[in-house]
Order: structure tokens, then C-alpha cells, then sequence
């Protein structure tokens, strides 16, 4: 059980229910030289700028690594080498950002989230803590069933913790840090840009895995069996989209989701045998 | 001889037919279906989307998804009509630079028949894939009440949809007209068309040399198929609601689908006693958890839910009868047009109120767009007789004091035509009068369409109701109304020359005939690129499949090595090709493929 780096992960247990969903995100091995790419991003972040085109499946050439303004010089190097080191480094760097002690509870957290508070602190989203469906398959794992453990941290720096995570390779994290970030400050062009980045990145990720987006996905468990999946309703609807003549680019098309979100349970759906192709 | 096809632009779905070998028929589109949903959408990434494909995500983006754009074709901005559609619509209207109307679309104003031709440049390919060839003329049908500047709108949307409009032709007319093919029909039917989105009556006398006249038309443009999808809406969300106390019409992706289950449940009653609403993870409660919706619903429930609203059809019907001044037994036949017309209940109601049972020989979808291919056949045919007259579709006038309007040409007059009548002066000493030229049926001017206005002056100074001024109406062959005011005792004149307007300049209109093109040229080659691609896959993966017994067989001889490394060079150009989207590549290389693909097979063979 505590083999798994995954569960020192920490979740805030209020709004674990409804966000949950949204952030069962894998978290996967980044299409390029990880250990190069960290190796790169470690660097003088002061001279670190976001490419400008969505990120491709190799990494960038040294003169035009993803960076971030204003980032904080990592105290320490981590090399990965493999998906669990990897998950392991985004636990270190959760720790790094753990609240000291005397640390405000939840509702002053949410309250230093509200515009007029004029703080920078932030409170990171909740994780899953147990892995999603994608996560066991990529990680190639699946946990304990034990119950979450749970804690609450806040980020001091949240576009230090973006950059970070984006170093890592970690591209849900960070964009949900920038999610969060833009939340506050709609025009803060460097997390629209990350964000709009770890967007492309993770839609390629998925894309790769559901093969031709020609393809013409089919429901394959019975209509009398349909409600004892476990899914919840944005995964029914995309279900209610598969007709056995569409193809996965016309329902990315009419289902009216975001991208990302549809390639999610596309790509769920179909790891969890509910949905295969012809 | 060049093909002419004929469209139903309808309200909420359009249709396309041909004569073929002397057979109307109506051509399906790719998706098998023999009408296609007349909406439009935008993506977020820019893609257009048109007919069942805009259809299954009109809810998810609304904003960006038009339907039933037929309500404000050819409308001025000033309209109740657009005003209505401007509080009810969810996609954005605004006023055009013509006091017109435009459709706001992704942040891209587009005129309503740039938007209508989307729809019929879709009609034109389904008709071009399935004739194998290129269409340009066509014959498209509009409601019997549409004014000059509808037919006009509807014509240019045919325009720049790359289609000759040679006929526009009334859609009572065209039912009629595939009531009658064939046969020698000498009547007075009515049409009643309930639709998804419109309901129409029309009262037609066919009389001989195949002329259709249509004596009297009303409806009801709101009031449709979708109202009663919107009451099984409601009716199932009230019962989610009072099960889980959740609201579904708050959530668009459950509304979506309720909507989409609503139609299907509608249609299905047609046939069936009951059927069953199954919509599994519909919603997810506040913990989490996904709800599902089962309902079942009978017809008796639906006849409920619906009978206001067939109710009202019948009140229109009464009204228009009593309008055209005739009575029941005067109808000799009722054709019943439209999809909402195959339920029993309706089918009854018609029975009931012209006590007659209704005539179910013509198709309800499709014998609109029949009588355009029909009447299409007939314009390019010298053989067939049956051609149709052009007529006035509405009458037309001036006003006159106290704000009447004054009808100089009769609705369904044969054009060319003109009319003259003498009018005086209304007030003492008047030295000019203003000619307010209008359009329409009703005695009040303010109700009727105003189509120009001009003032004569110089009159002598005389008491009321003296000085004489002759008023001619003149309409030529090609539609072009002239007003001219004349007075009778000085001989001075005045004119005035009417031509419809859509609401587009030329200019715009060659413009979006530019854009349509363009979007034809790209999309034709994306179809092309995407049938290679898929050609050139799947040969790809039959060659793939084979390589390790064909490696097997064949490894060990030189001869057989370098084959495999020729077939493996082979697949690598064609993927090359596929991810430059290159498709004369494409193409090239599937003869190689194909030849690749036959050598293993053999190969194969040879050793079982």
C-alpha cells in the first residue's frame, strides 16, 4: 500500500465529491526525454519562456524550452527515470509546498481564494487520491482500495508550483494550477498559455491512445446492463453520442465539451471495456 | 439533358428530389435519411456543421447552432416576426447594414440566406453524390403567404449556394402537384401541412391544363412538431423532478438528450401504443451519483400533452375556410402533408372537422419536395404538358386615407399583368399625394408589407375629391412590379419600380457565393483526402498482417528480402504521404499498396 507514491497524496475531503470527476486526469509519462526535459527546466527560469506552439510530441530544442518568468531556482534536482519516480518527484514537490504549521483551516482558505482577499495564497484543487482508471492502466498499478487520506495544504506561489509541475512533466497538475490561477486573474497570459500548452500536450496523450480519430467507436456492453457501470453523466452523454456510425472526430465535435474532457471519457470509456472500436 | 432538382427548404427539415425515368423520387442523404434537419452550427474550432450533425448538438451549443432561419429569410429587421425571434432564439440576431437581419455565429455575422444556403448547397451535394454528377438548377419551394422579398431572400440563398433557381414554387402547390401526378385531377383540395416547426392550410383548386391556384392560405409559423417534443420535455423532467427533486433542464447535455429522446418517443407513438424514455446517467446528483430516467409513455398520455396544440391547427382551418368563403363540403379531397401528420390523433381531427377521411397517398415528408422535382421535370421537358403558372402570391395596392389598403392586382393574378384604377384627393387644396405601395391581404394598411412609396406633386389647388389621379400596377414577366401616378387633368407623372429585395447587395451576394465555393472546394477535398487515407490505411493493415508469415515463407532467399524491404519502403510512403495530407500522394501510392498486398496474399496462398 504505501508502496504506492500516490496515496501521500492529499485531498481536501469538502470538495473532494464534485471535483473529483473533474480532476481524474492521468497523470502520464510526458511524450519526450523526461530527465532531459527536467534536467532543461531546472534551469535559470528567469530566461524561460513558453513556446508559443502547442507542445509537440518530442521535447523542445534547448534554445526554446517551455519556461516560466519570475519561477524560483529549484532547490534540489530530481531525475526520473520511471512513472513511479515520477509520481514520486510530484509528491516531493506537493511536500515542498505543504503549509507550515498554524496554517489557516478550509474556510480561510476559500476565503484568501476570493478576489478581495489580495493574496496570492491558493489552495490547490483536490486530487484524486486513488488513481483513476487511466492512471492504474498507464501507471500499470492499481492501489489498495483503502480510503483516502486526507489533509489540506496551500500554495504559497501557485505559478511557481504551475511551472514546476510543468517541468515534471505533470501537465494535469499544471493545468490545473493555471486553471486556478486564471480563476483569480483572468488575464495572466503566462497560465493562459501554460494551460493552453498542457491542454495540447494532454489531448495528444489521449488522441495517441484512442488510435485514428476516424474510427468509429460502438457501445459494447448490453442497454439492459448500462446502468450498473459506474460512470457518471458527462461519460453517459458521450455514451449517448456513440451510434455505431460516428466517428470519434464528429462526436468530439457535437458534444459540445471541451477537448480534453471528451477525450478523458472516450478515452475511459474504452479502457474499461464499455465502449471498443470496429 | 441536365438534371433539375427539386427542394423543400423546409423549417426544420429540408428534402431533395428528382424525376428519374419518369419516377419522382427523393434522394437520401449519406446517412441513409430522406430528410435532412435544416440547421446550421459553428465548433469552437471553427468547423460548420449542417443538417442531423448541427442537429445532435443544438442544445450543447446553442448559441452557435441556427435552426429554423426560414422564420426570418427575406424579413426586415423592424419585423414582429424578428422581434419574436430575437426574444425566443438562442443564437444571436442583429440588425444588418440593410434594416435586414444577420446571425451572429462564433463572433461572424452572416446573412439569413447565406445561412439558408448552407443548408441547400448540402441538399445539392446529397442530389450530386447520388446523380454522380454536378447540379446547378433547381426548383425550391416556399410557403403559399410568402411575400416577394422571401422569394427573392430564397432565391439568393439559392445563388450562392452555386444552384440556378429557375422556379420557386408554392409548397401547397408542390403537394399538390404530387397529389395530382399522374393523375387527372380537377378539385378543390385542402392541404394540411403540419410540420416540424410550421403549421400551413391551403385551400388549391386544380382545374384543368394542370393549373393550381391556391384560393386561400394560413398558418400558424410557430407552431410545429417541436411544441409537442417541448410538452413530452416537459412532462418528463416534471416527472424526474418530483422523483429526485432535480431539475433537468438546468444541465444542457440531459436536455440535449432529453430532446433527442422526446422526437424519437414522439415518432415511435405513431406506430406503438407505448413506448419506453430510456436515458441512463442522465444526471448526477449532489452526491455524486449518476440518476438515470426510464419513463414510459402511451399514446393516450401524448394525445394529452398535445391536444391544445391540434386544437389550434383545427381553429386555423375553420378560420381559413371561412375567409375563402366556403364551407366543408366544398373540400373534395385533404392531403396531409408533414411529419406530425402521420399521428393517429391528428389524422382523426382532420377526419372529424372535414368530415372526410384525409387522403394518405402522398408521402407526409416528401411530397413537397416530389412536386418541385415534378414540376423541375416538367420546366426542362418539352414532352410533359403540366407546367405552372407564375401568379401574384399576394395582392397588391396602395393606402388610402385612414390607413386602408386599397388592392389594385388580386393575389394569385398570372403575370404579366396590370391594373389601373382613378383616386382623388383627400383633403382641401392638396398639392401632393404620397403612393404607398404594399403588399398583402389585409384591409388594414399597417398589417401588409410596404414595398415602396413615392410622392406625385403639382396638383392644382381644388376642393376634396376632385382632382383625379390614375394609379397603374404593372408587373412584367420577370416579376418587376412599376407603380405609376399619373394626373388625369395636368398629365404630370410619377413611377416608382418595386423589385424584391433578400436584404444583400449584389456585391454581398457575390461575396458569399466566393465564400460557398471556397467551403466546396475545401470540403471536397478533405472528402477525397479522407477516403484515400482510408483506402491506403486499411491496405496498410491487411500488408502488415500478412508480413510476418510472408517474412516467414520468404526470408530466407535474397529475392525474398528485398521484397520485404520493397513492401516495407512501400508502407513508409504511404504514411509519409497520409501525414502531409498530400492526397495525389495518397492516391499514387495505393496502386503500389494494392500491388504489395496482392504479391503477400499470393504468397500466403501458395503455401496452404
Amino acid at each position: 500500500m504505501t508502496d504506492d507514491p500516490r496515496k501521500k497524496r492529499s485531498a481536501a475531503p469538502t470538495e473532494a465529491s464534485d471535483a473529483e470527476s473533474e480532476n481524474e486526469r492521468p497523470t502520464v509519462n510526458p511524450p519526450f526525454d523526461v530527465e532531459a526535459f527536467a534536467r532543461q527546466a531546472s534551469g535559470p527560469s528567469s530566461q524561460r519562456k513558453f513556446s508559443p506552439e502547442a507542445p509537440t510530441q518530442r521535447p523542445p530544442p534547448p534554445g526554446a524550452l517551455p519556461s516560466f518568468e519570475g519561477g524560483d531556482t529549484r532547490a534540489q534536482q530530481i531525475t526520473l527515470t520511471d512513472e513511479a519516480e515520477l509520481e514520486a518527484a510530484r509528491v516531493a514537490s506537493t511536500m515542498r509546498s505543504e503549509p507550515p504549521p498554524g496554517r489557516p483551516s478550509a474556510l480561510s482558505i476559500a476565503d484568501a481564494r476570493s478576489p478581495s482577499s489580495g493574496t496570492h495564497t491558493a489552495v490547490v484543487p483536490p486530487r484524486s487520491v486513488t488513481p483513476t482508471s487511466i492512471e492504474a492502466a498507464v501507471l500499470g498499478a492499481i492501489g489498495s482500495s483503502a480510503g483516502p487520506e486526507i489533509t489540506e495544504r496551500t500554495i504559497d506561489d501557485p505559478a511557481a508550483e504551475m511551472r514546476e509541475r510543468f517541468s515534471l512533466g505533470d501537465y494535469t497538475g499544471a493545468l490545473e494550477m493555471s486553471e486556478l490561477i486564471l480563476a483569480e486573474e483572468a488575464d495572466n497570459l503566462e497560465a493562459a498559455e501554460c494551460g493552453e500548452n498542457c491542454r495540447s500536450v494532454l489531448e495528444q496523450m489521449y488522441a495517441a491512445r484512442l488510435g485514428p480519430l476516424e474510427r468509429v467507436p460502438m457501445v459494447v456492453v448490453p442497454r439492459t446492463q448500462m446502468r450498473w457501470l459506474s460512470m457518471d453523466h458527462r461519460a453517459g452523454f458521450i455514451l449517448s453520442l456513440i451510434d455505431g456510425s460516428s466517428s470519434v472526430d464528429l462526436i468530439l465535435d457535437v458534444c459540445g465539451m471541451p477537448k480534453l474532457d471528451a477525450l478523458r471519457i472516450l478515452q475511459e470509456l474504452v479502457q474499461q471495456k464499455i465502449v471498443a472500436f470496429r | 439533358m441536365e438534371k433539375v432538382i427539386g427542394i423543400d427548404l423546409g423549417t426544420t427539415n429540408s428534402c431533395v428530389a428528382i424525376v428519374e425515368n419518369g419516377v419522382p423520387t427523393v434522394i437520401p442523404n449519406r446517412g441513409g435519411y430522406k430528410t435532412t434537419p435544416s440547421m446550421v452550427a459553428v465548433t469552437e474550432a471553427g468547423k460548420r456543421l449542417v443538417g442531423h450533425i448541427a442537429k445532435r448538438q443544438a442544445i450543447t451549443n446553442a448559441e452557435n447552432t441556427v435552426y429554423a432561419a426560414k422564420r426570418l429569410i427575406g424579413r426586415k429587421w423592424s419585423s414582429p416576426q424578428v422581434k419574436n425571434a430575437v426574444a425566443t432564439s438562442s443564437y444571436r440576431i442583429v440588425e444588418g447594414p440593410h434594416a435586414d437581419v444577420r446571425i451572429v455565429l462564433r463572433e461572424k455575422e452572416y446573412g439569413v440566406p447565406e445561412i439558408s444556403a448552407m443548408v441547400l448547397q448540402e441538399m445539392k451535394l446529397i442530389a450530386e453524390d447520388y446523380l454522380g454528377e454536378g447540379v446547378t438548377k433547381a426548383v425550391i419551394t416556399v410557403p403559399a403567404y410568402f411575400n416577394d422579398n422571401q422569394r427573392q431572400a430564397t432565391k439568393d440563398a439559392g445563388e450562392i449556394a452555386g444552384l440556378d433557381v429557375i422556379r420557386i414554387i408554392n409548397e401547397p402547390t408542390s403537394a399538390a402537384l404530387s397529389y395530382g401526378f399522374g393523375k387527372n385531377v380537377e378539385k378543390t383540395i385542402a392541404v394540411y401541412d403540419f410540420g416540424g416547426g410550421t403549421f400551413d392550410i391551403s385551400i388549391l383548386e386544380i382545374g384543368s391544363s394542370a393549373v393550381f391556384k391556391v384560393i386561400a392560405t394560413a398558418g400558424d409559423t410557430f407552431l410545429g412538431g417541436e411544441d409537442v417534443d417541448a410538452r413530452i420535455i416537459d412532462w418528463l423532467v416534471q416527472g424526474f423532478k418530483e422523483e429526485h427533486a432535480i431539475d433537468l433542464r438546468q444541465d444542457r447535455m440531459a436536455l440535449q438528450r432529453l430532446k433527442d429522446a422526446a422526437e424519437k418517443a414522439k415518432c415511435e407513438l405513431s406506430s406503438v401504443r407505448e413506448t419506453e424514455v430510456n436515458l441512463p446517467f442522465i444526471i448526477s446528483s449532489g452526491r455524486n451519483e449518476a440518476l438515470h430516467l426510464q419513463r414510459t409513455i402511451d399514446r393516450k398520455t401524448l394525445e394529452e400533452l398535445s391536444a391544445d396544440l391540434i386544437e389550434r391547427t383545427v381553429d386555423i382551418c375553420k378560420q381559413t375556410l371561412a375567409d375563402a368563403h366556403l364551407e366543408k363540403e366544398d373540400i373534395e379531397e385533404v392531403v396531409l402533408v408533414g411529419g406530425m401528420t402521420r399521428m393517429p390523433r391528428i389524422q382523426q381531427a382532420v377526419a372529424d372537422f372535414f368530415e372526410r377521411e384525409p387522403c394518405k397517398g402522398v408521402h407526409p415528408d416528401e411530397s413537397v419536395a416530389l412536386g418541385a422535382g415534378i414540376q423541375g421535370s416538367a420546366l426542362t421537358d418539352d414532352k410533359q404538358e403540366m407546367v405552372l403558372l407564375d401568379v401574384t402570391p399576394h395582392a397588391l395596392g396602395i393606402m388610402t386615407q385612414g390607413g386602408y389598403f386599397e388592392e389594385l392586382i388580386p393575389q394569385n393574378t398570372t403575370v404579366p399583368t396590370h391594373r389601373t384604377k382613378i383616386f382623388t384627393t383627400s383633403r382641401e387644396s392638396q398639392t401632393a399625394v404620397k403612393i404607398v405601395v404594399m403588399q398583402g391581404e389585409s384591409e388594414r394598411a399597417e398589417d401588409n408589407e410596404l414595398l415602396g412609396e413615392f410622392i406625385l406633386t403639382g396638383l392644382r389647388r381644388a376642393p376634396k375629391g376632385t382632382v383625379e389621379i390614375e394609379v397603374t400596377f404593372e408587373i412584367n414577366a420577370d416579376g418587376i412590379v412599376s407603380v405609376h401616378a399619373k394626373d388625369l387633368e395636368t398629365g404630370k407623372e410619377q413611377s416608382i419600380e418595386v423589385t424584391a429585395s433578400s436584404g444583400l447587395t449584389r456585391d454581398e451576394i457575390k461575396d458569399m457565393l466566393e465564400g460557398a465555393k471556397d467551403y466546396m472546394v475545401e470540403r471536397r477535398s478533405t472528402e477525397e483526402f479522407e477516403a484515400a487515407k482510408q483506402e491506403a490505411e486499411r491496405i496498410v493493415g491487411e500488408i502488415e498482417r500478412l508480413f510476418p508469415q510472408v517474412e516467414q515463407i520468404v526470408a530466407a532467399s535474397d529475392f525474398g528480402r528485398d521484397a520485404i524491404e520493397k513492401a516495407r519502403a512501400i508502407v513508409t510512403k504511404a504514411r509519409a504521404a497520409i501525414a502531409k495530407r498530400d492526397v495525389a500522394a495518397v492516391k499514387a501510392e495505393i496502386e503500389g499498396l494494392s500491388r504489395t498486398h496482392r504479391m503477400f496474399k499470393g504468397v500466403v496462398a501458395k503455401t496452404h
